[in-house]
């Protein structure tokens, strides 16, 4: 899974999020580091409701302007689980190798 | 309606007509979401992050895959299929080539008097093989770089003689894009296992290209599956062979030109026309 398509699964997960408000998400998910652009936000959206893992919800009209909002499924919270628990596994393995060095697994940031 | 959104709506006419009559207001209201200043509305300009992806998007789309998206047409389908075909076919090619260089080796170590290879003109001439193996182990990335850095030495035979540079590099031009664009990230994966038999076919054609010119036994390879093709009504492969025998008509051609009398060029001009040309039946997309 990439982290674009980690990302939209993580800021679907707490509610239904309109185009929008998922690029604001993911943004303030990554802190600042991932700036979703409109046809790559579609093309894992795409691959998400293609997949099962994400689904329409509802449409708006906000200001005269369209808003479709998705939501995750069962089987996209699963996903999101699996996946969480494999990068945590990834963590907790880097972490102990870091340890074992003496050294602390997260470095202060510059 | 303010600039900015006239132009957004024109990035967009970049989508295929399907596509955008179910997402263009949504995502036009996404564009202009981030963009109130009214300076900007009126003389901005879509950004160029935002067009290379939506560039992206349309050949996913154009060429879509029949997995990666919902309520594709069916013609957008096919296309898409006819599209990675063709840059499979580019890739067999390749490795027919490959054939031609093993036998070629084999042959001068047989004969010492001749002048041996340059170690990276072997490495450079296998690498066909390697992309071949590297898209059918899903690593698709790798597989383009490869395909491109063996079709590097062709495009710097570049020379005065354009046309015939042109006529000669076309195929393996042309499915190298297909290859770029037909395997974009939600494309299948092609099956493996079909697909090493037909690179030992491949392989094996290319050896007995050491006998006979390689265009020839193309030629024969291309008008045999293309029959097949027909008779098993797969649109797809019939349609990319189609294709694929219209660029092969300049290799053929430019025989001429390496002294071969031109009613031994004709009659595979022949046959590569009459499998442009031939219909492909088209059975319901599975």
């Amino acid at each position: 899974m990439s982290e674009q398509t980690f990302l939209v699964l993580t800021a679907l997960a707490e509610e239904p999020l309109h185009g929008y408000a998922i690029v604001q998400a993911v943004e303030q998910l990554s802190e600042g580091r991932m700036a979703l652009r409109v046809g790559t936000l579609y093309g894992v959206l795409d691959r998400l409701v293609a997949d099962g893992l994400a689904e329409r919800d509802r449409e708006e009209v906000h200001q005269g302007r369209l808003r479709r909002y998705y939501r995750l499924t069962d089987s996209g919270v699963r996903a999101l689980q699996a996946e969480v628990a494999r990068l945590s596994a990834n963590v907790r393995a880097a972490s102990a190798v870091l340890r074992a060095r003496g050294l602390q697994p997260w470095a202060s940031r510059a | 309606m303010r600039n900015l959104e006239r132009r957004y709506r024109t990035l967009l006419r970049v989508l295929p007509r399907w596509y955008r009559e179910d997402r263009e207001e949504e995502m036009v209201g996404i564009f202009l979401a981030g963009r109130g200043d009214d300076l900007d509305l009126e003389h901005g300009w879509p950004g160029w992050g935002e067009t290379g992806a939506v560039l992206g998007l349309a050949v996913r789309t154009h060429l879509a895959a029949g997995a990666g998206l919902t309520g594709v047409p069916v013609g957008a389908m096919w296309r898409g299929e006819v599209v990675r075909a063709l840059g499979v076919i580019g890739l067999l090619l390749g490795v027919l080539g490959v054939g031609v260089s093993l036998a070629g080796m084999v042959y001068e170590a047989g004969h010492p008097e001749l002048p041996g290879r340059d170690a990276v003109v072997v490495v450079v001439d296998l690498l066909p093989a390697v992309a071949f193996a590297a898209l059918l182990a899903g690593k698709r990335t790798l597989a383009k770089s490869v395909a491109f850095a063996a079709a590097v030495p062709g495009l710097l035979a570049f020379g005065p003689q354009v046309g015939s540079w042109l006529m000669w590099q076309l195929p393996a031009l042309v499915t190298f894009a297909a290859l770029c664009l037909g395997f974009h990230r939600e494309a299948p994966t092609p099956p493996a296992g079909r697909l090493a038999w037909w690179g030992g076919g491949a392989l094996v054609l290319g050896l007995a290209g050491w006998v006979v010119p390689a265009a020839f036994v193309v030629v024969a390879a291309l008008v045999v599956l293309r029959v097949v093709a027909f008779v098993r009504g797969d649109f797809v492969l019939g349609r990319a062979l189609s294709l694929f025998a219209v660029l092969e008509l300049g290799p053929v051609a430019l025989l001429l030109a390496g002294g071969v009398r031109w009613w031994v060029v004709l009659v595979p001009a022949v046959l590569l026309v009459v499998s442009a040309v031939a219909p492909v039946r088209k059975p319901g997309f599975a």
